[in-house]
């Protein structure tokens, strides 16, 4: 079992505190959940639409975060983790591209 | 509502050129294409045939969720090689598996953001060498055949039991030297403190280059398999990179949301995601989720993770057998 003591991390205590970010997931997953499950028992017609919605929103909702993290990271003028955060949107994109050419 | 696919697909295959069966979108375009005899045939048995598939999938997604969290180790790493066992192809099953990790990190974390457990910096920072192999193994998995992504899944079900079963809760000491208002991540590295016991407990990433080494292994699977590489991940962070159970599993969590949501992204793009099949194991793995997350506190979480890697071990040799 790991219990070495470690030094209190220097700088500044990051000001992100979810305020923003708990209820947007909560509204997300409550509306990925409805969008879903109304794509299953209605006609078709608005089924697939309905299916699409629900799967979108799984899917866009972790890329939002990251957005939201590199405003934030603006905000607070950490330029090394904007990097990262770019760089991260950088890839998903790149993959994004790479899978339309084939 | 159940009659009338029914009869315009039976018109549509009379008067011309079909177009993908009704309830597939553009997503599963191509392959439907491909395989117009098969999914036609099972189509015209009826639209009860087709919902009693969509119970199943919504049951299946609910069971392995539930099991899944209450293990620790998330549903999809079950909920795959089940899949692949009961007829599924590895390649169509890999995707619903992700969307089932990206709906798992989405509903957890409001509660880990409530409880300030996640450290977004290291997630990020881990993450682009994750998602990059994470991209790679989706495109790569196109060309691989469905017998080698069998074996991969079947050793990372054997991976997971091994370290499902062993994993040991770590204790980092709380500091007395910290104050409530140190809690949280600190801008410019990658280091923090979080509540525990109590007290407030610092942490800081050590062997940044073997955290990430780990953590492309576990993109590479995610993108291959569509098992989520959580089992690699949390006792990388935590074991590997010293940082805490709790914030290296809550960082983990929201970090396998991003890797699932890459590779969906690519798989979308091939017409490999099945919309229907899709929201079906949305609403059972939000549910099973919510499920598990509710008995965990009732059950001893050593006894079901033992019983997770015994479950895990016998769907491996499974899927080595069917291969």
């Amino acid at each position: 079992m790991n219990t070495e003591r470690r030094p209190i991390p220097p700088g500044r205590v990051s000001t992100i505190r979810g305020h923003w970010q708990r209820p947007a997931l909560t509204a997300a997953t409550l509306g990925a959940l409805v969008l879903a499950f109304a794509g299953l028992v209605l006609p078709r017609d608005v089924a697939d639409a309905l299916q699409r919605a629900a799967l979108t929103v799984v899917i866009a909702t972790p890329l939002l975060r990251i957005v939201w993290l590199c405003v934030r990271w603006t905000n607070e003028r950490d330029w090394r983790f904007l990097a990262a955060g770019l760089a991260l949107v950088a890839v998903v994109g790149a993959g994004a591209v790479a899978a339309m050419g084939r | 509502m159940g009659s009338l696919p029914y009869r315009r697909r039976n018109h549509q295959s009379r008067d011309g050129p079909r177009p993908p069966p009704a309830g597939h979108s553009v997503w599963n375009h191509q392959r439907h294409i491909n395989k117009t005899h098969s999914i036609d045939s099972a189509f015209e048995v009826g639209y009860a045939v087709i919902s009693m598939q969509t119970a199943l999938y919504v049951l299946l997604a609910f069971a392995t969720a539930a099991i899944g969290t209450l293990g620790g180790l998330g549903g999809a790493i079950l909920l795959v090689p089940v899949l692949v066992v009961t007829g599924t192809s590895a390649a169509i099953a890999a995707p619903l598996g992700l969307v089932t990790v990206a709906a798992g990190s989405i509903s957890a974390a409001p509660r880990q953001l409530f409880e300030r457990s996640v450290n977004h910096r290291i997630g990020i920072t881990t993450e682009v060498v994750a998602t990059t192999a994470a991209v790679t193994g989706a495109l790569v998995s196109n060309a691989i055949g469905d017998r080698v992504l069998t074996y991969v899944l079947a050793a990372t079900a054997l991976t997971a039991a091994v370290a499902g079963g062993r994993r040991r809760p770590t204790r980092n000491p709380p500091d007395p030297a910290c104050v409530p208002s140190d809690v949280g991540e600190r801008v410019g590295s990658l280091s923090g403190a979080y509540p525990v016991g109590g007290g407030i407990a610092p942490y800081r990433v050590v062997r940044l280059p073997a955290g990430l080494s780990l953590m492309a292994l576990a993109g590479l699977i995610a993108g291959l398999a569509g098992a989520p590489g959580g089992f690699i991940k949390t006792p990388a962070t935590s074991e590997v990179m010293h940082v805490p159970t709790k914030v290296a599993a809550a960082t983990t969590t929201f970090t396998v949301g991003i890797t699932a949501s890459a590779a969906l992204i690519v798989f979308a793009l091939q017409g490999r995601i099945d919309t229907r099949l899709g929201s079906a194991v949305v609403v059972g793995a939000l549910l099973g989720g919510q499920a598990g997350a509710l008995l965990q506190s009732r059950l001893s979480p050593s006894l079901v993770r033992r019983v997770l890697s015994v479950l895990l071990v016998a769907v491996a040799v499974v899927l080595v057998v069917q291969a």
